[in-house]
């Protein structure tokens, strides 16, 4: 029968958002191939009592398996308890995130399976699955078709959206398959989050002269605060001024950056500073000057005083985030 | 001949073997550079010998010390006549001009070298002031101190007394014997009046050695110091190329294809006898260090240390590489260079000479990235030296044979390749400025048969910078109002490659003007017209090293021209009565002699126009701090030129800041938003645009 | 050490792309090519190690059309000994394929230390340094922003979501190559000279059957022009709900 093998990716003894998304999308799968949804769990003891919850969202069965080394990716094991039992199965579907990003393509080779990674959509016929990617940094939406009896298809993070298609799963307890870690976690630096480095952070605040005083990034850095995963840049103009120190600098002669939200403040938008920061997905700018170049390339503008501004946003974020 | 008549003849022969010794040293060690001709141009280069050398035009850009000098050069040339008579008559006894001279010529001779004594002896007492008392800033600095100075103004000051000396003592043992056309020794003579003739005559003979021998080692000393330059300057002046309009201020061509191990210039022999020339010529005035931007602000750069250690290591090298024979004649120290410098002057192994070079022990790195390449240091040099051939050829070599420059302009150059601009944007994005314009580009006009009159070259800044588009649009406005027929390249159009000749990297530059070469000779294009100094210079002055010969005008000159023919439609009232400083681009002023055009367009636009002036302008201008790629580095150590410049033209009361290129619009702007002053800053075309009459 | 650094040949990222006549590929007119940054980055740090380290020999390999050469021929003037180029016609999608050739060219060359970039900007799927890895039975560590070898043992540092990791490793082994490990050095003009005297090998890539094919390919929509949301502080909650709603960035 052409099952649909899904990896529900866990952190701790929970479920990830991103591993239902993947039982939705497996879901859909399965539906279009005429067979069944079949979800696998790893993780540290007690990750058992969770599984009853994929059925919620569309599995058919849970193989739950509880090891102590799953307390984070153990990526050998996994992949090889994955593998032995993924042969039979129309295809593996996983999150595209940082474990997605590193299990897929194991499968893959362990499996002999072709593999499409990062997809926003899949739809399957005959012994084709046709899914989209955005390459070329998303620059390009690529349909690819993928053949062959078993595929490895790993989606993009919040591209699908978990939907519940509620049944009782039968749970199944595996033990993982031996595989020797080569590749040992001596340390996870989770402490490392408040400074975030300007190239990983997935949102960057960054301030301008508009600020007009060092002491002034307070603001700055309380936006960066509130979002959380924020690091705090400026332009040159502050770091010759000596109100942040150099590596905070983005621009054309400091870091060039693309993260998922950049918030300019007090930026007016210099040749030199949009040359780093452009590629952002989405740029917010808020500058009291309704002609600052800044405004041409941001998504978001607000014109008014950031003294004003920044506080109500900052405010305004923390209580989003709190939502959450 | 007597035997004293035989000493003398002796003695003068010893002084002038041994000098002509250290001159065939000296030139020996100048042919360790690269060779290279500066002989044609014949009648030029007379030209400037005798305009900035005889006539001491440079020099005399600084009236008082240029006078100082300006009289003790003349009555070093007047006086050389004297000290020629007096050689030969201290062999041929008796030996005087009088038997070949009519008598007006002796008397007119006679006076000129009394004349000429007592003011060089005013102008080295004046001198002493000056270096005692003064104490000029320029002077200072660099290691350099005062003695070599002193010793040589000594020498001067006793060859002068020891002249006048001898004249008075000769003028009371044999009254007749001087004329009263020499004044000056008749007057020192009245006070030897008491003396019997027996000792005055004593007194005579005394001094007249004395003369002779101090003339003598006076040249025998000079191999020994910066003073060098009494030699060597008017043949530099010869050899220069540093002040022709026209073909001058361009980067030396390079050939890449040269089957060579390294490219650029790391030490002496990678650079060319003339830059070695430069060297013996530097008299360490100053005047370049007390001009150039980099180093008022604070930045390592010396220009005057950068020619003095090339002298240095040719002095350092020299006997090493040539084997000298003669050790004792090794000049053991420059005089004036105190034993101060970064490592340069301890004593070492030959193989530790050797394996030293002028980049890195010498000449820092920080110091080759600091230049503005703005040419303030080679207008000043009053015996045109070349400090800026020196800076490209040694930063050619960091970046073509080491890859070691600022990081920053990494990402310059990476765009360079792949965007054909120094700043990361898309090509696509190019002529976006026109959107809406009805401009058309070369390509449509070929398509359709046509050609325009010119074509209009955007650049970089004027294409992508948000502000230089403002200027780009008010040119093309202009443009469209006085009804010329002009495309632009659009797309086609990509950076010339000058940033990256201006930090070195001869290898893309040479790419990217090939490239734009044949973009232009595809289009046959006609006069091309452009709003940037940086190209205009590029593209009218360099390209013909790479075979592109075009016809360019910059933007002031066309607006200028177009002015002055009555055919821009100007509204009719006076305008705003504003108060606009100037500021002058270096790629304009000094390197094209571009200062009027600007100036009068800005005065043909706003007819009650206030135009001041900072005491730095025209060919004193200060650099905005943009140039020789500057714009693509940091500027961390010192004042930011930019707010130095931007601080001296508001103290001129402007309410304006007036420019001509799009990078001293960045660099005004953010100088003034460092300030936080109001003062705008417009660019000429803005001043015009904005007068535009509406159209009908 | 013996160091191998897979690298691609990609178009500049600041490209306008258009979609090509047949509507399966990009059009490659006036596009700019140049070496993929991530590989980039890999090669840095193999010259870097070895530079650390001694002795030692660098070779570089790319899977790819003719083109691809020029790209190998940067690698060896930045300092790369030598480039193996493994020839196919066009772009390949279907990663495990290359990874299939890479391998077979892999396995005998007796590698301390394998390094790819850890994504490539054209395929934009990270698959192939770990595929690779797994067909090849090494250790892998995946977008590695910091490396260090000692006595036959790898320590890198990975950026995971916000945190960090640092893993240890025995050699031989597998590393992609993460952003902001180190900036590519620019080759200088002596070493673009070198590099055209230092040899380039080219054969057949082994790819196998390619099970993963390009059927279309499109422009995502345009990016809304920016809006001004309004003034002040009263603009917030708007600007809050368009980050939401509309960017998804909250």
């Amino acid at each position: 029968m052409p099952n649909v093998l899904v990896f529900a990716e866990s952190r701790g003894t929970d479920i990830r958002k991103v591993g239902l998304e993947a039982v939705t999308a497996a879901r859909a799968l399965a539906d279009a191939v005429g067979g069944e949804v079949h979800a696998l769990v790893g993780g540290p003891p007690g990750i058992a009592g969770k599984a009853a919850a994929l059925g919620q969202y569309g599995a058919d069965a849970v193989f739950v398996c509880e090891n102590a080394a799953f307390a984070h990716y153990a990526r050998e094991t996994i992949a090889a308890t994955i593998a032995e039992r993924a042969k039979s199965y129309r295809a593996v579907v996983l999150p595209f995130s940082a474990t997605g990003r590193d299990l897929g393509p194991r499968l893959a080779a362990k499996l002999d399976a072709p593999i499409a990674a990062d997809i926003v959509s899949l739809s399957a016929s005959g012994d084709t699955i046709t899914v989209k990617h955005p390459g070329y940094a998303n620059k390009v939406i690529v349909t690819l078709a993928v053949t062959g009896p078993l595929a490895v298809l790993s989606l993009r993070p919040s591209a699908f959206t978990p939907k519940e298609a509620p049944r009782t799963p039968r749970t199944e307890s595996i033990t993982a398959s031996a595989a020797t870690e080569r590749v040992a976690v001596k340390e996870v630096l989770e402490g490392a989050r408040g400074k975030l480095d300007l190239g990983e952070a997935p949102v960057i605040v960054s301030g301008g002269r508009g600020l007009r005083a060092p002491e002034n990034f307070k603001l700055v850095e309380d936006l960066a605060a509130a979002f959380g995963n924020a690091a705090v840049g400026a332009t040159r103009a502050v770091t010759d001024e000596g109100w942040r120190p150099v590596s905070d600098q983005i621009g054309q002669t400091g870091r060039q950056v693309s993260p998922q939200l950049y918030v300019a403040v007090g930026i007016s938008g210099a040749i030199q500073h949009l040359a780093g920061m452009r590629t952002a997905k989405t740029i917010v700018a808020i500058n009291k000057d309704p002609e600052a170049p800044i405004f041409k390339v941001a998504d978001y503008g607000v014109v008014g005083d950031v003294f004003e501004v920044v506080p109500a946003l900052t405010d305004a974020v923390r209580e989003a985030k709190k939502g959450h | 001949m007597k035997a004293e008549n035989v000493v003398f003849l002796f003695v003068v022969v010893v002084a002038a073997g041994f000098f002509a010794l250290n001159v065939q040293r000296l030139v020996e060690y100048m042919r360790l550079g690269k060779p290279e001709n500066r002989t044609d141009h014949a009648l030029r280069r007379t030209g400037n010998v005798l305009g900035i050398g005889i006539a001491q035009t440079k020099m005399l850009r600084e009236p008082i010390a240029g006078l100082m000098h300006a009289t003790i050069f003349w009555g070093f040339i007047v006086l050389t006549a004297g000290t020629i008579e007096l050689l030969i008559s201290g062999v041929f006894r008796g030996f005087s001009y009088q038997k070949f001279l009519p008598d007006v010529l002796y008397k007119g001779y006679e006076v000129s070298q009394d004349t000429f004594a007592v003011l060089v002896l005013g102008a080295v007492a004046f001198a002493y002031f000056r270096r005692l008392v003064l104490h000029p800033r320029r002077l200072e600095g660099d290691n350099i101190g005062h003695s070599d100075a002193y010793i040589i103004l000594g020498l001067i000051g006793a060859l002068m007394l020891t002249y006048l000396l001898a004249g008075g003592f000769l003028s009371a043992a044999q009254p007749a014997a001087i004329q009263p056309a020499r004044f000056a020794s008749r007057a020192v003579g009245t006070g030897f009046a008491s003396l019997s003739p027996g000792t005055a005559w004593m007194g005579y003979r005394v001094n007249w050695w004395l003369h002779a021998l101090v003339v003598l080692g006076f040249l025998n000393y000079l191999p020994y110091s910066k003073h060098l330059h009494v030699v060597s300057s008017l043949f530099n002046v010869y050899f220069s190329n540093t002040t022709w309009k026209g073909d001058r201020a361009v980067m030396r061509p390079m050939d890449l294809e040269a089957d060579v191990e390294t490219f650029g210039a790391s030490d002496i022999e990678d650079l060319t006898w003339k830059n070695l020339l430069d060297g013996y010529s530097c008299t360490e005035c100053g005047r370049c260090t007390a001009a150039c931007p980099a180093n008022i602000t604070g930045k390592p750069l010396s220009p005057r240390k950068i020619v003095v250690n090339v002298r240095q290591r040719v002095m350092e090298k020299g006997p090493a590489v040539t084997g000298d024979r003669m050790e004792f004649l090794r000049p053991m120290f420059v005089a004036s260079e105190e034993d101060k410098g970064a490592g340069s002057r301890s004593p070492r192994t030959p193989e530790q000479v050797l394996e030293h070079r002028l980049l890195d022990q010498y000449i820092s790195e920080e110091e080759l990235w600091a230049c503005t390449s703005c040419r303030a240091c080679l207008q000043e040099c009053p015996v045109s030296i070349d400090q800026l051939d020196v800076i490209n050829e040694m930063r050619r070599y960091l970046v073509l044979s080491e890859s070691r420059f600022p990081a920053e302009i990494q990402p310059a150059f990476e765009s360079l390749e792949r965007n054909g601009s120094p700043w990361a944007f898309a090509q696509a994005d190019r002529a976006k400025w026109a959107a809406g314009m009805n401009i058309p580009t070369m390509a449509d006009l070929h398509a359709r048969n046509e050609r325009p009159d010119v074509l209009f070259w955007v650049g970089c800044m004027g294409s992508f910078d948000d502000r230089a588009k403002k200027i780009t649009v008010a040119f093309a406005r202009i443009l469209q109002a006085c009804g010329i027929r002009f495309a632009i390249l659009g797309q086609e159009e990509h950076c010339h490659g000058d940033p990256a000749r201006r930090m070195g990297n001869e290898y893309l530059y040479q790419m990217l003007a090939k490239d734009t070469i044949d973009t232009l000779n595809k289009y046959q294009v006609p006069t091309i017209v452009t709003s940037c100094p940086h190209c205009f210079h590029q593209i009218g002055n360099e390209f013909p090293q790479l075979g592109g010969h075009y016809e360019v005008i910059h933007h002031s000159t066309y607006i200028d021209r177009l002015l002055s023919e009555s055919r821009v439609p100007l509204q009719s009232d006076e305008g705003k009565r504003l108060t606009v400083a100037y500021h002058d681009s270096c790629y304009l002023g000094r390197y094209n002699d571009v200062y009027d055009a600007p100036r009068d367009t800005i005065r043909r636009a706003l007819p009650v126009v206030n135009l001041v002036e900072p005491p730095r302008s025209r060919d004193r201008g200060l650099c905005c701090g943009a140039g020789g790629g500057r714009m693509f580095m940091e500027e961390r150590t010192g004042k930011r030129i930019n707010v130095e410049r931007v601080d001296e033209l508001v103290s001129t009361g402007a309410d304006t800041i007036a420019v001509a290129c799009p990078f001293c619009m960045t660099m005004m702007n953010d100088g003034t938003k460092a300030r936080g002053s109001d003062v705008q800053v417009l660019d000429i075309a803005e001043v015009v645009a904005d007068r535009l009459a509406p159209r009908v | 050490m013996k160091i191998a650094v897979c690298i691609k040949r990609t178009p500049d990222s600041e490209s306008r792309f258009k979609i090509g006549g047949n509507g399966s590929a990009i059009d490659e007119t006036g596009l700019k090519f140049d070496m993929d940054d991530f590989a980039g980055y890999a090669i840095e740090v193999a010259l870097q190690l070895n530079e650390k380290q001694g002795p030692g020999e660098s070779v570089v390999f790319a899977v790819g059309p003719d083109s691809v050469q020029e790209t190998l021929r940067k690698a060896m003037s930045m300092g790369v000994d030598r480039a193996v180029h493994l020839k196919v016609d066009g772009p390949v999608f279907d990663g495990v394929a290359v990874s299939k050739a890479l391998a077979a060219e892999l396995k005998s060359g007796g590698f301390d230390l394998i390094l790819f970039g850890k994504y490539a900007f054209d395929t934009s799927a990270s698959i192939v340094g770990t595929a690779t890895a797994e067909l090849l039975g090494l250790p892998c560590v995946t977008a590695a922003s910091k490396l260090e070898i000692a006595s036959g043992r790898g320590t890198a540092r990975r950026e995971i979501e916000g945190a960090g990791e640092i893993v240890e490793f025995p050699l031989p082994a597998v590393v992609t190559i993460d952003e902001g490990i180190a900036r590519p050095r620019y080759p200088s003009l002596k070493g673009i000279m070198a590099a055209k005297k230092k040899p380039l090998e080219t054969k057949p890539a082994q790819l196998g059957p390619v099970r993963v094919q390009v059927k279309a390919m499109e422009l995502p929509p345009e990016r809304p022009a920016g809006k001004i949301v309004g003034q002040g502080a009263a603009a917030v909650p708007e600007l809050v709900r368009l980050l939401q709603n509309e960017a998804k960035v909250l």
